[in-house]
């Protein structure tokens, strides 16, 4: 027992005496970032649920910048854990991480103030944190990542408006109630469909991002409302239920906003439809992974790096779709990223 | 049949001991396992053994433990619950929402306290006076509880006074010392009256009943109880994150049952111990951390773990069977 007290009042010290040298030269460096972490760098990667396709695919996007890492000598090992779904199971994975002295944890949260405890002992360790798309309320983190989903709505409801000539009838398709991407989704598209009062709004709905339950949904919706002029569709894989469920009745395809769920894209292009569509980039893996590594090399790193959201229209979707091939069926065709992309965004341009 | 502690001579003190080495056959497998795990952990990780290290890990493994001794206590007495995930939800929210308020500290524990206490007071009298399956009261219980949850705090957030999180779960064992006394005051319960019905309740109601036991109140006592030690569960978790989050719990529900199959507690009552049950849960939070340090992928992992409870379940039937 003695030797543990001495041990950590030990580490208590060394920690003391890091925190003081880490003001000198905490100036030009990232949140976290002490400066004592030298290349080649271990990253953990702490997912929160392995199995949906979109993660499947982000985890591909980050496994790719690893290797190019790996190539350029910066990384040499990557850990992976799956928490399952489990909240409490991730704050133990980030536990270990840290007492595994990992370099950089990129992280997907379980939920959004949950890790926030072991994030701060993560940040205290010096250890480089990108949190990107599902975010934690803390600032012990190094950057937080992610797209903007106010905007998502904004320029999804801008473009439906457009296309209807500022009048008309609308279904609003969202996602499951009281997630926090869905509202802001919404939110965002409230304040232009307010500005347009002659889009009325004949029905919501609230779904899994899935096709079957919104495919259900907008069917039994078009029994009581024979006159629709457009489907503002939040979320990818609603867009595709609501293209089949009006063609399954015979219906003239309407203005549609939606996601790039290779579904969806490819029902676009079959049916000639005037879509909308954007995304929340797989590449978002990638980026994070990169984005560590440069706060470890001591780069500058904003607290908060907003992606521009990749638009897809149809001038573009042909571009999208002959690439569809390199993407499963029921996945989503990202927009293509390289280095060159990585680097302007971190400049903030 | 518990028998319990007695200061009456030497003779009743080796009886005692005899008596729980017995009761440890069937789970002696699983102790050998969760031993091997514990020596493999310090192995890959000798920061286990300064304070900080052992402090991190039985904060993980503590709300765990709880909850299954939580549902242990109810399939001792025959029952189970599903509301167990909910209920830790519930008892992190209403932490988290009361105890920065003017309630306190002291005001919030409290409150955590008598909730658990009155849902599964509650729920024990439904499933237990009105003759119900404790299975499908519990099961939508955990909707009531879990929708109460989400009613308090629609999206995660709250906060818990800093001081109490760094008592809690920061770099000292409080929670280790926590779970010795609260295995203390468990040991206590079964010198009562009604923790001496307890077992005989489970195992064979009817003869109990029949012998002057008092059934139906120690089957309450223990939903109760299970109610109490699961909002904790959830107290602690609101400390250790420093904040209330809805749905926190849900996976409690069902490793709080593995945990407890795995410590041999049987489904249909009177069947097991409480070290059994504990063992089950330090098994499971123990396989998270050894299997990262050990470097598996996830897919593996899952592959691993399933193999480890089949083996610690199957090791003392496979003796049984030789014998």
């Amino acid at each position: 027992m003695k030797l543990s007290y001495f041990a950590s009042a030990s580490a208590l010290c060394l920690g003391l005496a890091l925190s003081f040298s880490a003001t000198s030269a905490a100036e030009a460096a990232a949140n976290c970032i002490k400066g004592d972490r030298k290349a080649p760098y271990t990253i953990g990667w702490a997912n929160i649920y392995s199995v949906p396709t979109w993660m499947k695919q982000t985890q591909g996007t980050l496994e790719a910048q690893i290797e190019d890492l790996k190539k350029q000598g910066l990384v040499d090992k990557l850990v992976i854990t799956d928490a399952q779904g489990d909240a409490n199971v991730q704050i133990q994975q980030i536990q270990s991480m840290i007492d595994s002295d990992v370099d950089a944890i990129i992280l997907i949260a379980g939920s959004s103030t949950a890790p926030a405890r072991v994030l701060a002992d993560a940040c205290a360790k010096g250890i480089a944190i990108i949190n990107f798309d599902s975010l934690v309320d803390t600032d012990q983190v190094t950057a937080k990542v992610n797209t903007d989903s106010a905007q998502w709505g904004e320029q999804a409801a801008k473009f439906l408006v457009e296309q209807m000539g500022g009048k008309g009838n609308i279904l609003v398709l969202n996602g499951p109630a009281g997630v926090s991407v869905s509202d802001d989704r919404r939110k965002g598209a409230t304040p232009v469909l307010e500005a347009n009062p002659n889009v009325k709004i004949l029905a919501e709905t609230n779904t899994a991002y899935n096709v079957a339950p919104a495919q259900e949904a907008v069917t039994s919706l078009l029994f009581a409302n024979p006159e629709i002029d457009g489907i503002l569709s939040l979320g990818g894989a609603l867009s595709a239920g609501a293209v089949l469920a009006l063609d399954k009745q015979g219906r003239t395809q309407v203005p549609i906003t939606g996601e790039n769920a290779r579904q969806f894209l490819e029902l676009w292009k079959e049916k000639d439809l005037k879509g909308w569509a954007t995304m929340q980039p797989n590449w978002l893996g990638a980026f994070a992974t990169w984005l560590s590594v440069q706060a470890l090399e001591g780069k500058d790193v904003p607290a908060f790096v907003k992606i521009p959201l990749p638009v897809i229209d149809n001038a573009n979707i042909g571009d999208y779709l002959a690439r569809a091939a390199d993407f499963p069926a029921d996945g989503y065709i990202y927009s293509p990223y390289d280095q060159a992309l990585f680097e302007k965004i971190l400049a903030g341009k | 049949m518990s028998v319990v502690p007695s200061n009456s001579g030497q003779r009743t003190g080796r009886l005692y001991w005899s008596v729980q080495a017995g009761r440890n056959v069937g789970v002696r497998g699983l102790f050998l396992v969760v031993l091997a795990f514990i020596v493999a952990y310090g192995f890959l990780f000798p920061g286990l053994f300064t304070m900080a290290g052992f402090a991190k890990f039985t904060q993980s493994w503590f709300p765990l433990a709880l909850v299954a001794m939580a549902q242990a206590l109810l399939m001792l007495t025959g029952g189970i619950s599903l509301a167990i995930g909910a209920t830790v939800s519930l008892g992190a929210v209403i932490a988290a929402t009361t105890m920065v308020g003017p309630l306190g500290v002291a005001g919030g524990s409290a409150l955590v306290a008598a909730t658990g206490l009155g849902i599964g007071a509650i729920t024990g009298f439904i499933v237990v006076k009105l003759r119900l399956p404790a299975i499908v009261v519990t099961l939508a219980g955990s909707f009531i509880i879990g929708g109460a949850a989400l009613l308090i705090l629609p999206r995660p957030g709250g906060a818990m006074p800093e001081w109490l999180s760094d008592l809690l779960a920061g770099n000292t064992p409080a929670a280790f010392l926590l779970l010795v006394v609260v295995v203390l005051l468990w040991k206590l319960y079964l010198a009562t009256p009604l923790g001496l019905s307890l077992y005989a309740a489970g195992e064979n109601p009817v003869g109990a009943y029949r012998s002057g036991v008092p059934v139906d109140a120690a089957r309450i006592a223990a939903y109760a109880l299970s109610g109490l030690l699961s909002t904790g569960a959830g107290l602690f978790v609101a400390a250790q994150t420093g904040s209330g989050d809805p749905v926190i719990g849900a996976a409690f529900t069902l490793n709080s049952i593995a945990a407890a199959v795995l410590g041999g507690i049987g489904f249909l009552g009177g069947q097991g111990t409480m070290r059994g049950a504990l063992a089950g849960s330090l098994l499971l939070s123990l396989m998270i951390s050894v299997m990262f340090f050990l470097g598996f992928t996830p897919v593996a992992q899952y592959v691993a773990q399933g193999l480890i409870i089949i083996g610690a379940v199957a090791l003392p039937q496979f003796r049984k069977v030789q014998r």
